[in-house]
């Protein structure tokens, strides 16, 4: 198992540096212009842009060049251009916000697509079944900024029945946290609900064909206790580590668009913002940092995965 | 489980999801068209979303038509100190205080008009060729870079393998919209430089490259997964036997096998591509002003929900259809083309 | 001005446009930029009232902020040696008076030397005493910090090799300070008329002698004014109280009523206007989105208004490139541009008139602005055919035109629109939209040669040097060219330089200025067509009648606000 692990995390190290490569690349080399003009934001003057090409060493050599952003972005030296705040900080600071509204989605789209996906699988052919796919495949079709901004409008400002967006902090009040954070955890949801409940509906009738199901089927089990026992219980797997993956992926910044539709002032949000203003540092950033906890979770899940199932350290 | 929802999280969904599309595709051997027809054919909904989609790609191509014969008028053409007679009443098409008239559903300004005046069904279409010309070519991209990097990986294994798998692991650690992001605001201000070719900052190829890009994990991943099974199949084999080269068994033997995943992989990756571009847009850092696309439309839109909400219902309507279509559409086709569909739906 | 300056300028330009391009307003304007003063009643003090801004500040420091956000509540922290009055009538608000300075300057006869002498027993708002090295020391953090705001300061003698030395502490030669006697002189290399305006921005409000040379948003200085920040947590909300060491400067200087102004900041300008109506929120520093105008003027208007701001929106064209190198052309398209369409698109937010000078500077006229506008009444539809026939005949009529604009709402729209009334007018025009953070640097490269665009200007100070410069034929230059048209009229660029050199601004300066810009817009070198509005809008517990007080150069006036 030790030996396992260090593997997995020497792995893990290369593939972040190889991220940040990537990274580095996609802002310093790959775009046809000048970095220094790109890095100096909106209020950019000729004295403004040569200050940033000597402080990001653009005239330097290639790896020069990517071991001083590295050195920015890791001791948390990297500033917004337009604002001069630090990049660190102000993701930090939107970290509750991003991790409340994660939580939530991902606690509600996993409970709602096991009961869809369940009972999907369970009516399968009928026309329950043929229903809540075509739910769900509206659910996966839909743009989240168009229904987050539809409910947000109508749900919040006109009929009232929620606020029009923003963000309580959960020490304040939290039943104001959890009445603001309604209907954005919906409609985070929605897209995931429908991806979810499909695969957990084809993990249900796969499982259902197997040898062991047959068996307990044959012992003479009640079909309540096979469903929750064996079925739901083995096609849950895959599906959990999926949702450990998309948890990260949410926190990491990919709720942009709910965020903003619903003024959230998180993580997400503020990348929205840094991407309109064509602020580069923080966009380098939080890519940088959202590629590197997926990575992270990766190696975690595969690690948990080995302890749980000694065959895996073997591959 | 093609349908991969690439809206914001999307890429997000990650690997696991996608490691089961890889071995799910593997399984099914040679494509019995005929039978997947015949299959599909007995699917209604999927038919019919199927034909639905035909008609929304034709109305698109139909744009000067209607603009035409129908609104008189250009995408372009605003109409701000315009009136129309509305009811016998005469109405300006943008009142004083900047709001624009709505749906009137006459010829003229059918679906209303923008802040600019202009007629919002003309831009819908014109916008929707934007929107399906992004879509349609970046599928293209995606799977043509797919197939060429899945089918090296899987048929030479060793070294080409290691390196794009590595590539595509890389890759695969970013989520798809922050990827695309990244891109949009790197290539935002001066374009892009591949060899002796341009692309301006505000030119629509920049944004198909970007969406052409992030998804070749997703499709190279299982295409690679199936090569592998197929190159110890005996038909291979046999061609390795007879003396072909490598090239001449990619071309002749691997890929028409691969037939069905790709067809089902370039539905389901237009309709993600469409998506994509859409949320793309909406942050700035998609297709830029003044090319319409129906996610520049709804960005518009939102900031005149209250006065205007048709800016923002119309195009993404529009939207949902498009990608609802292609989805059920394509969700047929693998159904119908994938001999454990039947298996599971029996159950 | 030195050549940074027209640089640095641009930043306002990009800063402003960018912060008051999100406000908005409505019709019922009030013509000119008088402000309300008075409605009747005594205003109330004290209270904690909670307002919004849709982007945080630039930055919480005087020394570095150059957008409304930043200067609407730090002119009221910080106090210059000279500043304006707060009393809401607007002719007298737009006139420099003594501020932490006993008097207006002594100016040398040469125009060169100004002396100031500081007031006795000024404190800071932690209390430590006001010294006159201070003003010298709040010049050094604009130079040292590279602000926006340097390039105002570097006529003053020394101010370059300050700059060159990079050290905080060294010395400007140009400023000596006795903080003894209170005594403060400036000497400059070359005489400056709009010095003492300069001289009262908030970029040189005192602050104590050992405040670090580096920005400090988080932790704002202490100042003299009538509020004290404190608390400034960036990107959600910062806190202004009341400076209970807020001296007695006059009656036209007057202490803030309300006790606490809590600012949060709220990206979504809908929600601000929504938390408004409701209560919520008291006042919104941006105006209400169009979004939400309608409702707030059809049934809030008992606390709504909307003023004519000294700022002006017009299209460059560029008479070095064809085919605007015509005058004809040039003359056509100032008949031919439809200025009510354009006043549409920012929702009736923009006064429609052809003057390059705004109201609210001096050397403007009302006249022609509007009713003897040499163009026809801006308010009116143009003469498209009278202008189509000019082009016809100047045989350019089918010419390619590229019309330059930026990202911004609405000025996406706006050159949207403007490429199509040019289309109209017989030109193939074709939009070319550029992200709003690299605009001004791409239209002002010589290389890009621009045809024919958007351009803005909200001014920094009420003197005509600060629009001037954008139509002077010296201030062309190669590249971060602010005269877009590069427009070199022999008799205005004459006319700028020799009143440039006027110390102060007399009615009969006033009125020269004023016979520039008639020229300016009789011979066509630039399309104006119209004044950015700005509005006011309370929540319902504010005392709207005796508490909205808008300031000419510095927009709503926080010391004015009360609550019912």
């Amino acid at each position: 198992m030790g030996r396992f692990i260090v593997r997995r995390v020497i792995q893990m190290v290369l593939v972040m540096f190889a991220v940040s490569v990537l990274t580095f690349l996609i802002f310093n080399v790959i775009p046809n212009s000048d970095p220094a003009v790109r890095m100096s934001g909106r209020q950019a003057s000729e004295s403004t842009i040569e200050a940033i090409r000597e402080e990001w060493g653009f005239n330097d050599s290639l790896p020069q060049q990517y071991i001083t952003t590295m050195e920015k972005v890791i001791t948390g030296d990297l500033k917004s251009q337009f604002t001069q705040l630090s990049v660190g900080k102000e993701i930090v600071k939107g970290l509750p916000r991003t991790f409340s509204l994660a939580i939530g989605a991902a606690l509600l789209w996993m409970f709602v697509a096991i009961c869809f996906g369940l009972y999907s699988a369970v009516k399968a052919g009928k026309f329950a079944d043929r229903f809540l796919t075509i739910i769900a495949l509206i659910g996966i079709s839909m743009p989240v900024f168009w229904i987050g901004a539809l409910a947000n409008y109508y749900l919040g400002f006109k009929l009232g029945w929620f606020p029009n967006g923003g963000y309580v902090e959960f020490t304040e009040d939290p039943i104001d946290w959890f009445y603001h954070l309604i209907l954005p955890w919906t409609v985070l949801a929605i897209l995931f609900i429908g991806f979810y409940s499909r695969v957990l509906r084809s993990n249900v009738l796969d499982t259902i064909n197997e040898d062991y199901v047959r068996t307990a089927r044959a012992k003479g089990l009640g079909e309540r206790q096979i469903m929750i026992r064996h079925v739901l219980r083995n096609s849950m797997i895959p599906i959990v580590t999926l949702w450990g993956l998309d948890f990260g992926a949410v926190l990491g910044g990919g709720a942009i668009l709910t965020e903003t539709v619903f003024d959230l002032q998180g993580v997400g949000q503020y990348t929205a913002e840094a991407i309109g203003q064509l602020d580069v540092p923080p966009v380098l950033a939080v890519t940088m940092f959202s590629a590197f906890f997926i990575v992270l979770l990766n190696a975690v899940v595969d690690i948990l995965y080995a302890y749980l199932d000694p065959r895996i350290r073997l591959q | 489980m093609a349908t991969e929802p690439l809206t914001e999280q999307a890429g997000l969904q990650g690997p696991a999801a996608w490691e089961q599309e890889a071995e799910r595709e593997h399984v099914h051997g040679l494509g019995p068209w005929r039978l997947g027809l015949r299959r599909l054919r007995r699917n209604r909904v999927a038919i019919g979303f199927g034909v639905l989609f035909v008609l929304l790609v034709l109305s698109c191509l139909a744009a000067p038509l209607w603009a035409k014969h129908v609104a008189h008028t250009t995408p372009t053409e605003n109409h701000l100190s315009d009136t129309i007679k509305l009811d016998g009443k005469t109405t300006n098409v943008v009142g004083l205080d900047g709001v624009p008239i709505g749906p009137t559903y006459q010829g003229e300004f059918f679906l209303g008009a923008d802040p600019n005046g202009r007629d919002i069904m003309v831009r819908l279409l014109y916008g929707g060729r934007n929107s399906l010309m992004i879509g349609v070519v970046a599928a293209l991209m995606t799977t043509i870079l797919s197939v060429v990097l899945g089918v090296i990986a899987g048929y030479f294994r060793g070294w080409p393998d290691l390196t794009i798998r590595s590539l595509l692991d890389i890759m695969w650690s970013f989520p798809v919209l922050i990827l695309g992001v990244a891109l949009g605001v790197a290539l935002a201000l001066g374009g892009l430089q591949l060899g002796p070719i341009t692309i301006g900052g505000d030119s629509l190829l920049i944004p198909i490259f970007i969406i052409g890009l992030v998804y070749v994990p997703y499709m190279a991943r299982p295409v690679r997964g199936q090569v592998l099974a197929l190159r110890e199949k005996e038909f291979v084999e046999a061609a390795r036997a007879q003396g072909a080269g490598p090239l001449r068994i990619m071309f002749s033997e691997v890929v028409p096998n691969l037939a069905s995943t790709i067809l089902v992989f370039f539905t389901l990756l237009i309709a993600n591509a469409v998506l994509l571009e859409s949320a793309l847009s909406f942050l700035g850092a998609g297709v830029r002003p003044p090319n319409p696309s129906w996610g520049t439309m709804i960005d518009e839109g939102v900031d005149r929900i209250a006065t205007a909400p048709h800016l923002t219902i119309v195009p993404g309507l529009m939207l949902v259809l498009t990608v609802l279509s292609l989805n059920v559409f394509g969700d047929g086709v693998r159904d119908a083309l994938d001999p454990r569909a039947k298996v599971r739906l029996e159950h | 001005m030195g050549k940074l300056g027209r640089r640095a300028l641009a930043l306002l330009l990009a800063a402003l446009s960018m912060s008051v391009i999100a406000a908005c307003g409505g019709d019922d304007d009030s013509g000119d930029s008088s402000g309300t003063g008075g409605g009747g009643g005594e205003a109330k003090n004290g209270g904690s009232i909670t307002i919004s801004q849709t982007s945080q500040p630039d930055f919480m420091d005087p020394a570095l902020t150059y957008t409304v956000n930043g200067i609407e509540p730090l002119w009221l922290v910080y106090t210059p040696l000279l500043t304006y009055p707060r009393t809401g009538d607007a002719e007298k608000d737009s006139l420099v008076v003594p501020g932490l300075a006993e008097d207006l300057p002594t100016i040398s006869k040469d125009g060169k030397t100004y002396e100031l002498t500081l007031r006795k027993g000024l404190k800071y708002s932690d209390g430590s005493p006001v010294k006159a090295s201070d003003f010298e020391h709040a010049v050094k953090r604009v130079l040292n910090l590279e602000s926006g705001g340097s390039a105002f300061y570097l006529g003053i003698e020394g101010a370059q090799d300050y700059i060159d030395a990079d050290k905080c502490d060294a010395d400007i030669k140009g400023i000596e300070a006795d903080d003894k006697t209170g005594t403060i002189t400036i000497n400059l290399s070359e005489p400056d008329g709009s010095f003492s305006n300069v001289l009262a921005m908030w970029f040189v409000g005192l602050v104590p002698g050992d405040t670090p040379c580096k920005n400090l948003t988080e932790s704002p200085p202490p100042g003299v004014g009538p509020y004290k920040v404190t608390e400034s947590v960036p990107n959600r909300q910062f806190v202004l109280e009341k400076n209970t060491n807020f001296p007695d400067l006059g009656p036209d200087i007057p202490a803030g009523h309300v006790d606490k102004i809590t600012t949060k900041i709220v990206k979504s300008a809908q929600r601000q206007a929504q938390d408004v109506i409701s209560g919520e929120l008291d006042y919104m520093q941006d105006p209400p989105p169009a979004d939400i105008k309608p409702e707030v003027k059809a049934k809030y208007s008992d606390r709504y208004k909307e003023i004519t701001t000294a700022s002006t929106y017009y299209m460059f064209m560029n008479n070095r490139v064809a085919p605007f190198d015509k005058k004809e052309v040039r003359d056509a398209v100032n008949i031919g541009l439809d200025k009510p369409a354009l006043a549409r698109l920012f929702a009736g937010e923009v006064a429609p008139g052809c003057s390059f000078l705004p109201p609210g500077q001096p050397g403007f006229d009302e006249a022609l602005d509007v009713d003897d506008c040499p163009w026809g009444n801006p308010n009116e539809p143009p003469d498209i055919e009278k202008a189509r026939q000019m082009i016809k005949d100047a045989g350019v009529a089918g010419a390619d035109v590229t019309v330059y604009g930026n990202n911004d709402d609405p000025t996406d729209k706006v050159t949207e629109a403007y490429a199509d009334q040019l289309t109209k007018l017989g030109f193939k025009a074709k939009p070319k939209i550029l992200d709003g953070g690299v605009y001004f640097q791409t239209i002002g490269s010589a290389k890009e040669a621009p045809q024919t665009g958007f351009a803005n200007w909200f001014q920094d100070f009420p003197h005509p040097k600060n629009f001037f410069f954008l139509v002077d034929g010296k201030s062309i230059q190669p590249t971060n060219n602010q005269n877009f048209g590069n427009v070199d009229d022999p008799e205005i660029t004459k006319g700028i330089a020799e009143l440039n050199q006027e110390p102060e601004m007399t009615d009969e300066v006033a009125a020269k200025w004023g016979d520039l810009n008639k020229k300016l817009v009789e011979r066509a070198w630039i399309a104006p067509y119209g004044h950015r509005k700005l509005a006011t809008f309370f929540s319902e517990r504010m005392d709207f009648d005796n508490c909205a007080r808008f300031h000419p150069v510095y927009f709503n006036d926080y010391s004015s606000f009360c609550l019912k």
